[in-house]
C-alpha cells in the first residue's frame, strides 16, 4: 500500500514532468516483478490462501493438465475448477518440468500438508501428484513461463487502464468545460497514469503476479472489456466480457456498465445538467455539436451499439462454448464443465480458509440450511445490481468499480488479486474522489489487515494456539474495510456530482 | 461545502463517541496509560489457581508401579556408564552403544541417529521457517558427529499412531553425574514401561547427545523424524563412519545388528515430550525440588494441562517442591514491597466491605508472584527457548523440561536411590496420565503467563493491560489527524478564498507525504534488520564494531531524514502533526501485530513505545508554560531511552549491574536473537527503531 502512497505523492509533486515519470515507474514495476520471479529462493506464495484460491491456483491447473494428458477428465479428483481453455493455453507452460524427472521424487512428500488438502481429504493419488507439483514449484526456472505470462498480463492491464483513464480524463475535462466550470479542470491529475501505477505498484498485484495463479490474466480480461466499452470497440468489449465471465463468473455483472458505456458514453456529471444548461446557455456557448449529442443522449441511449454488443456477445459465447466442447469432447463434456466450474463457485464446495466470509459460514451451517444460505449469499450480490445501476447510471466505469468491489467482498473464493483490480479502478477517479473521507483510516485498515491475516493464519494452522475464529476475524475486518471503502467512495462521488450541479447552477445564474 | 457541513453536524452515534474521545485525547491517553500500568501490576493478584482441565488425564488415579528392582537395575546401568573409559573418543562411541544394548535387552527397538553441528548461518528469507535445512557442511568429520540413541517400546494396546517422548540429554564429550542420573531415570522408566500392559501410546526414549548443544540434538532428530530424507546424511555416514562396529571389544552386542542400528525408526505423532534433567548442584532447600521450564521460541508455551499434571503429581504424589523461574532481583526490591503492602491493605479493606471479594494477598506472595511473572514475561519476550523442549513447539508438540535437584545430604548413596525412585515415579505418573489422553492437548490454555507453579494469568486477563496501553494510540492519531487537516484547511482558506482553488482540492490526501516518510523510515528499519546477515559475510567482525555500527547508522540516517526537508505548501505545524499521526498509526499496527505473535514483547514494547510516540512534539515550540517545558524534557528522556542500545544497557543496569558489561554485549544479544529467529528482533528493528527515528525526526522539526 505504501508504494501507492509513494506513487501518488510523486504525482502530487511532479505533475509537470509526468510523461517520463510514468514510463520510468512502470518499467521499474516490471523489473521488480522480474527480480521477484527469478529470485533464487522460492517465496512459496502459491500456497498462501490470500494469494491463490481453488479456482485460480495454477498448481491445480497443472494437476488438471496432467489428468488431461492421461486422457482423463481434467475435473476428476476435484482439483481443477477452471476453464478448459486456460488448461490448453497455460497447461503446456506448466508441463515442461514433468519431463525428465525420476520417479522417486514422488515419494518425497512433505509431512506437513497445507490445510486445504487436509480439509478436503484428497485421495492419495492426488496427494502424490500434488507433491510432485510442489517439488516442481521449488524449481524456479520452470515456473518462470507462467510467471512471465503474468508479468506480461499485468503490463497489458496497466496500459489498458491508462487508456481508460485518458479517455475518462478527456471526458471529464470536456464535461466541465461545457458546464462552464473550466477552473475546476486546473490542477486535476492524470488519473489514467495514477491508476496504472496504482495497479502496477500495488503489493496485492505484485503478490498475485508472483504467486503463480491465473488472477492476473482474469484481471487483464476484465480490464480489456472495460477498455473496449470505453473506446466503443463493441467486439472487443463483448469478447472481454464473455471471456471474463467464462473464466471467473462474477464479471458477468459487468454487462450493465458495459451496455451503459456503449450506449450512453463514458462517465460524466448527471445528464440532466446538460439538458438544462444547453437549453438556456446553449446559444451563447455556441454551435458545438457535442452538446447536441449529449442532449440527445440525456433522453435516450443509442440502441445500435447495444444490439451490436448482444450480437457479438452471442457470437463469442457460442464460439467459446464450441471450443470448450471440443476440448472436453472425449471426457465429460460441457455439462461437467458447468458443474465443476460455475457449480463449484456457486455451491461453495471447497471450505478451505480464505480471506472471504463464506467459507466459515458454510463450514458452520447445518446441512439442511445450506441451500437456503447459498441462495441468500448470492442474492446479496444480485440485489445490489439494479439499485446501484439506477443511481450511478451516469458513471458506468465507477459502477464497474462498485460491482467488482462488491463481488470481491461477497464472492466465494476471493483473493487479494480482486482487490488489486478494484483499487486500480478506484484510482481512475482520483479527481472526482479528491474529497473522499476516511482515506487514512482505510489505508491503515488495509495495511493492518493484510499484515494481520497471515499472522492469524500461522497462529491457527502452524502454531495450533489459535483457532479458525482468529483468522475469520481478520476476514471480517477485511470485508468491513472494503464495505467502508465502497460506501465512502460512492457517497463522495455523489457529493462530487452534487457540487458540480450547484456550481453549474450558480454559473447558469451568472450567464442568465 | 455547506451541505457537507450539514451532514457533519449530526453524525452517527458511533462517530459521535469517537469525536468525544478525540476531543479529550490528552485525558484519555493519560488515563489509559496509567490504568494499563496499574493493571499490569495487578496481574499477580488477578492470577487464578491452575486446574486440570482435561478430564481424561486423571493424574494420580493409579498407584505408581516403579519398584526398587527397577531402581537397582538403573543403578547398575549408571555404574556401567560411570566406569566407562572417559577418554573423549571412546565415550562418544561407548555410551550410545551401551544404551542401545540395554534397550534391546529390555525388548525395545533401538537405533542411532547421527547429526552434525548446527550451521549458524541464518538467511533473511528463511527467518520464520524452521531453521536447519538438513544440510551438513562438507568438512564434517566422524568425530564431530553427535549420536542420539533412540529406544522405542511399542504399545501393547495402541495402534502405533501416537507416542510419548522422553528425552534425557547427556554430553558425550564430558558426562556429568547429573546427566548419568538423568540417564538412570530414563533407564528405570523405560525398563518399567517395557513390562506394563496399560500402554496405549508408544514410548520413545531419546538419549540425546548434547555435545553440540541440547537443542541442536533434539532439533536434528525431530527434523529427521518429520521430514524423511532419502540418500541424506544417514547413508553418508554408513559409508564413512563405520569404525564404531569394528572394535566392539568383547561387548555383548552381538544381539543387535549394526545395520539395523542405522535405520531410522519412528512411532506415531507425539502427544507430549518430557525432557528430564538432573541438576549437578544441589538445591539449597530442605526438600528435593523440581524446576519446570516451558518457554519455547517466540513466547510459545505448552498446553497448561501438561504443567498442571507435572505440578500436581510432583506436589501431591512425590512431595517435591516445584519451582518455576523467578527474577531474583525483584525479590528484594523496595518499591515492590511497598506496592505489595498497599495491595494487601486494599485487599483487606475490600474483604471487610464484602467478604466475597477475595483479593487479599500477602506482601511476600505478591513479591513472589511479581518476580515469577516478570521472569515469565522476560523469557517469553526474549523469544529464545529456555531448553531443548523449545524444539518441539515447532512441530506443535507440547513439551517441558523437568530439572530435578536433590537436597544437600551427606548420605549420598541412599539419597540417590530415593531420588531415582521419586523422580521415576513422578515421570511414570505423568506418562500414565498422558497415556490416557484421547486427543491431543487442547482443553487448557496455550496463551498464559505463570505467576507461580500453580497460578496463572490467562490471555483474557493479560490482554487488558495491553489493550489499555495501546488504546490511546488510535485516539491520538485520529485527533492529530483531524487537527492537522483543520489547520491546513484554515491556512488554505486564509490564503485563497476560492473553493475552486486546485491546491485546495486534494485536502483529504495530504497525509500521503507523511506516509511516504514513514514508509521510507520503516524500509530503512527493514534494512537495519539485515545487519547481522551482512556482518556474517565480513570476516573479523567484532561485537564492538557492531554496536558502533548500530549507533552510527541511525544517527546518520536521522540527519538524512531531517535535513533535506523541502518547504511544502502546507504549514509546518500541519506537517509534523500529520507525520506524528501516521507514526502513531504505524506504531499501533506494529504493536497489535506483535501482540498476536509474541504477547510479552508487545507488552514490554508498549510500555516504552506508547509514551514516546504520544509525547513527541517539535522541540522548537516556544516555551510558553510549564507544560511545554515538561513535555520537552520528557521528550528528550524518551528519545534517549528509546534508542535500542541505550534501552538495553539501562534495563540491564536496572536488573543486574553494569560492572561486568562490555559495549559489545548489545550486538551479541541482537545476533543471538537473530540466530534464534526471535520475533522480538524483528519487532526491535522494524517497529521500535523506526518509531524511535520518526519521533526523533518530529522532535527536530521546526514547528
Amino acid at each position: 500500500m505504501e508504494e501507492i502512497a509513494e506513487a501518488k505523492k510523486r504525482k502530487l509533486v511532479e505533475t509537470q514532468s509526468f510523461g517520463f515519470g510514468f514510463w520510468k515507474w512502470a518499467a521499474a514495476a516490471v523489473l521488480f516483478r522480474l527480480i521477484l520471479i527469478y529470485f533464487p529462493i522460492s517465496l512459496n506464495l502459491a500456497s498462501r490462501p490470500e494469494v491463490s484460491t481453488p479456482v485460480t491456483s495454477l498448481r491445480r491447473l497443472a494437476e488438471g493438465y496432467w489428468l488431461k494428458k492421461l486422457s482423463m477428465s481434467p475435473y476428476a479428483g476435484s482439483m481443477y475448477h477452471g476453464s478448459p481453455l486456460l488448461l490448453s493455453i497455460l497447461g503446456p507452460l506448466t508441463v515442461k518440468s514433468f519431463e525428465g524427472q525420476s520417479n522417486h521424487l514422488l515419494c518425497r512428500y512433505p509431512s506437513r500438508l497445507p490445510v486445504p488438502e487436509k480439509v478436503l481429504g484428497v485421495d492419495f493419488y492426488c496427494i502424490c501428484s500434488f507433491a510432485w507439483i510442489r517439488w516442481m514449484m521449488s524449481n524456479f526456472q520452470l515456473i518462470s513461463g507462467c510467471s512471465l505470462l503474468s508479468v506480461v498480463a499485468d503490463s497489458i492491464s496497466a496500459v489498458l487502464i491508462r487508456g481508460i483513464g485518458q479517455r475518462l480524463q478527456i471526458a471529464y475535462d470536456q464535461n466541465l468545460r461545457w458546464l462552464g466550470l473550466a477552473e475546476l479542470v486546473q490542477g486535476s491529475l492524470p488519473s489514467g497514469d495514477i491508476a496504472a501505477l496504482v495497479y502496477l505498484w500495488n503489493p496485492f498485484t505484485i503478490l498475485t503476479c508472483v504467486g503463480f495463479n491465473s488472477t492476473p490474466i482474469e484481471n487483464m480480461i476484465v480490464i480489456l472489456s472495460l477498455y473496449g466499452a470505453c473506446t466503443g470497440l463493441v467486439p472487443l468489449a463483448a469478447f472481454g466480457w464473455v471471456l471474463a465471465s467464462h473464466l471467473s463468473l462474477y464479471p458477468v455483472f459487468l454487462v450493465v456498465p458495459i451496455v451503459i458505456l456503449l450506449g450512453c458514453g463514458v462517465d460524466g456529471p448527471p445528464r440532466k445538467l446538460f439538458s438544462q444548461f444547453s437549453s438556456k446557455a446553449g446559444k451563447d456557448i455556441g454551435s458545438d455539436s457535442h452538446i447536441g449529442s449529449i442532449k440527445t443522449q440525456a433522453t435516450f441511449c443509442l440502441l445500435r451499439p447495444i444490439l451490436l454488443f448482444t450480437l457479438w456477445a452471442a457470437i463469442w459465447a457460442s464460439y467459446l462454448l464450441i471450443l470448450c466442447g471440443i476440448s472436453l469432447k472425449k471426457t465429460g463434456g460441457l455439462l461437467e464443465m458447468f458443474e465443476r466450474t460455475y457449480g463449484f463457485i456457486l455451491t461453495v464446495k471447497d471450505l478451505s480458509p480464505n480471506i472471504g466470509v463464506q467459507w466459515y459460514l458454510f463450514a458452520e451451517v447445518f446441512e439442511f440450511f445450506r441451500d437456503f444460505f447459498l441462495l441468500v449469499c448470492h442474492a446479496n450480490i444480485l440485489f445490489m445490481i439494479l439499485p446501484l445501476a439506477i443511481r450511478l447510471y451516469n458513471r458506468p466505469c465507477f459502477l464497474a468499480f462498485v460491482y467488482m468491489a462488491i463481488s470481491s467482498i461477497l464472492k466465494s473464493y476471493p483473493s487479494v488479486g480482486d482487490s488489486a483490480l478494484y483499487l486500480s479502478l478506484l484510482a481512475l477517479f482520483t479527481n472526482e474522489l479528491a474529497e473522499i473521507q476516511f482515506s487514512f483510516f482505510l489505508f491503515c485498515g488495509y495495511v493492518g489487515v493484510s499484515l494481520l491475516s497471515p499472522v492469524m493464519h500461522n497462529l491457527w494452522i502452524w502454531r495450533g494456539t489459535g483457532n479458525a475464529n482468529f483468522y475469520f476475524a481478520t476476514a471480517m475486518a477485511y470485508a468491513c474495510f472494503q464495505i467502508v471503502l465502497v460506501v465512502e467512495s460512492v457517497s463522495s462521488m455523489l457529493n462530487h456530482d452534487r457540487r458540480i450541479r450547484k456550481l453549474s447552477s450558480t454559473e447558469k445564474a451568472k450567464v442568465s | 461545502m455547506a451541505e457537507t457541513e450539514a451532514v457533519k453536524s449530526n453524525p452517527r452515534p458511533i462517530i459521535r463517541i469517537g469525536l468525544f474521545f478525540m476531543s479529550h485525547s490528552l485525558l484519555v491517553s493519560v488515563v489509559c496509560y496509567v490504568a494499563g500500568i496499574f493493571a499490569l501490576l495487578l496481574l499477580p493478584i488477578l492470577s487464578k489457581n491452575t486446574y486440570i482441565s482435561e478430564n481424561a488425564l486423571m493424574p494420580g488415579s493409579a498407584s505408581p508401579m516403579l519398584s526398587n528392582d527397577d531402581v537397582s537395575e538403573a543403578n547398575r546401568f549408571m555404574n556401567q556408564i560411570s566406569n566407562l573409559d572417559s577418554s573423549f573418543s571412546r565415550l562418544r562411541i561407548e555410551v550410545p552403544r551401551l544404551i542401545a544394548h540395554h534397550i534391546s535387552a529390555m525388548g525395545g527397538e533401538v537405533n542411532h541417529h547421527k547429526f552434525g553441528p548446527q550451521l549458524k548461518k541464518q538467511h533473511p528469507l528463511r527467518f520464520f521457517t524452521i531453521h536447519d535445512p538438513g544440510t551438513i557442511q562438507d568438512n564434517f568429520t566422524c568425530s564431530s558427529l553427535g549420536t542420539n540413541t533412540i529406544g522405542i517400546i511399542r504399545a501393547p494396546r495402541g495402534d502405533g499412531k501416537e507416542a510419548i517422548l522422553l528425552v534425557t540429554p547427556y554430553n558425550s564429550s564430558k558426562i556429568t553425574t547429573g546427566e548419568v542420573l538423568a540417564l538412570g531415570i530414563g533407564y528405570s522408566i523405560f525398563s518399567l514401561l517395557s513390562r506394563v500392559t496399560w500402554l496405549a501410546k508408544d514410548i520413545i526414549w531419546l538419549a540425546s547427545d548434547s555435545r553440540h548443544g541440547e537443542y541442536r540434538a533434539v532439533t536434528a532428530w525431530l527434523r529427521e523424524y518429520h521430514t524423511p530424507l532419502f540418500g541424506g546424511l544417514g547413508k553418508l555416514q554408513d559409508e564413512l563412519c563405520l569404525e564404531p562396529s569394528s572394535f566392539s571389544e568383547g561387548k555383548p552386542l552381538e544381539t543387535i545388528d549394526a545395520r539395523n542400528l542405522d535405520t531410522f525408526r519412528r512411532a506415531g505423532t507425539m502427544a507430549a515430550a518430557l525432557v528430564v534433567k538432573v541438576a549437578d548442584t544441589s538445591s539449597e532447600l530442605e526438600k528435593d525440588a523440581l524446576s519446570i521450564y516451558a518457554e519455547a521460541s517466540n513466547g510459545q508455551m505448552p498446553n497448561l494441562d501438561l504443567i498442571n499434571i507435572v505440578n500436581y503429581l510432583a506436589v501431591y504424589g512425590q512431595g517435591l517442591r516445584v519451582r518455576v523461574e523467578k527474577m531474583y532481583s525483584f525479590l528484594h526490591s523496595h518499591w515492590l514491597k511497598g506496592l505489595g503492602g498497599v495491595f494487601e491493605s486494599l485487599g483487606k479493606l475490600a474483604k471487610s466491605l464484602n467478604p466475597e471479594w477475595n483479593f487479599d494477598i500477602s506482601i511476600a506472595e505478591y513479591i513472589e508472584g511479581s518476580a515469577t511473572l516478570a521472569s515469565s514475561l522476560y523469557n517469553q519476550a526474549l523469544g529464545v527457548p529456555t531448553g531443548s523442549h523449545g524444539a518441539f513447539r515447532d512441530y506443535q508438540i507440547d513439551a517441558i523440561t523437568m530439572e530435578i535437584s536433590h537436597q544437600m545430604s551427606s548420605n549420598y548413596r541412599n539419597r540417590q536411590n530415593e531420588l531415582l525412585t521419586r523422580s521415576g515415579r513422578l515421570i511414570e505418573g505423568v506418562i500414565r496420565s498422558i497415556n490416557n489422553l484421547l486427543e491431543k492437548f487442547h482443553q487448557s490454555f496455550f496463551l498464559y503467563l505463570l505467576t507461580s507453579p500453580n497460578k496463572f494469568v490467562s490471555v483474557g486477563v493479560y490482554m487488558i493491560p495491553f489493550a489499555l496501553l495501546v488504546a490511546p494510540l488510535p485516539v491520538v492519531a485520529a485527533a492529530l489527524f483531524s487537527a492537522a487537516s483543520r489547520i491546513s484547511s484554515e491556512g488554505q482558506v486564509a490564503t485563497s478564498t476560492s473553493v475552486k482553488n486546485p491546491s485546495n482540492k486534494f485536502r483529504s490526501w495530504r497525509w500521503l507525504a507523511a506516509a511516504k516518510t514513514v514508509f521510507i523510515v520503516h524500509f530503512w528499519g527493514a534494512l537495519m534488520t539485515l545487519l547481522p546477515y551482512l556482518s556474517g559475510q565480513i570476516p573479523e567482525f567484532t561485537p564492538a564494531t557492531g554496536v558502533w555500527l548500530w549507533i552510527v547508522l541511525p544517527v546518520i540516517s536521522l540527519l538524512l531524514f531531517t535535513f533535506p526537508r523541502r518547504k511544502g505548501s502546507q504549514s509546518s505545524t500541519a506537517e509534523w502533526m500529520y507525520l506524528k499521526s501516521v507514526t502513531i498509526a504505524a506504531a499501533f499496527i506494529g504493536l497489535s501485530l506483535m501482540s498476536v505473535i509474541n504477547f510479552a514483547t508487545a507488552e514490554i514494547g508498549a510500555i516504552l513505545l506508547v509514551p514516546m510516540c504520544l509525547m513527541a512534539a517539535p522541540l522548537s515550540i516556544k516555551i510558553q508554560s510549564l507544560r511545554t517545558i515538561v513535555q520537552g524534557a520528557c521528550n528528550l528522556i524518551f528519545a534517549f531511552l528509546g534508542f535500542p542500545p541505550l534501552t538495553f544497557f539501562v534495563l540491564k543496569g536496572a536488573i543486574q549491574d553494569l560492572e561486568s558489561t562490555s559495549i559489545g554485549e548489545f550486538w551479541t544479544w541482537m545476533v543471538s536473537l537473530w540466530e534464534w529467529s526471535s520475533a522480538t528482533y524483528v519487532f526491535i528493528c522494524m517497529v521500535h527503531l523506526p518509531c524511535w527515528a520518526l519521533c526523533a525526526v518530529t522532535l527536530l522539526q521546526r514547528s
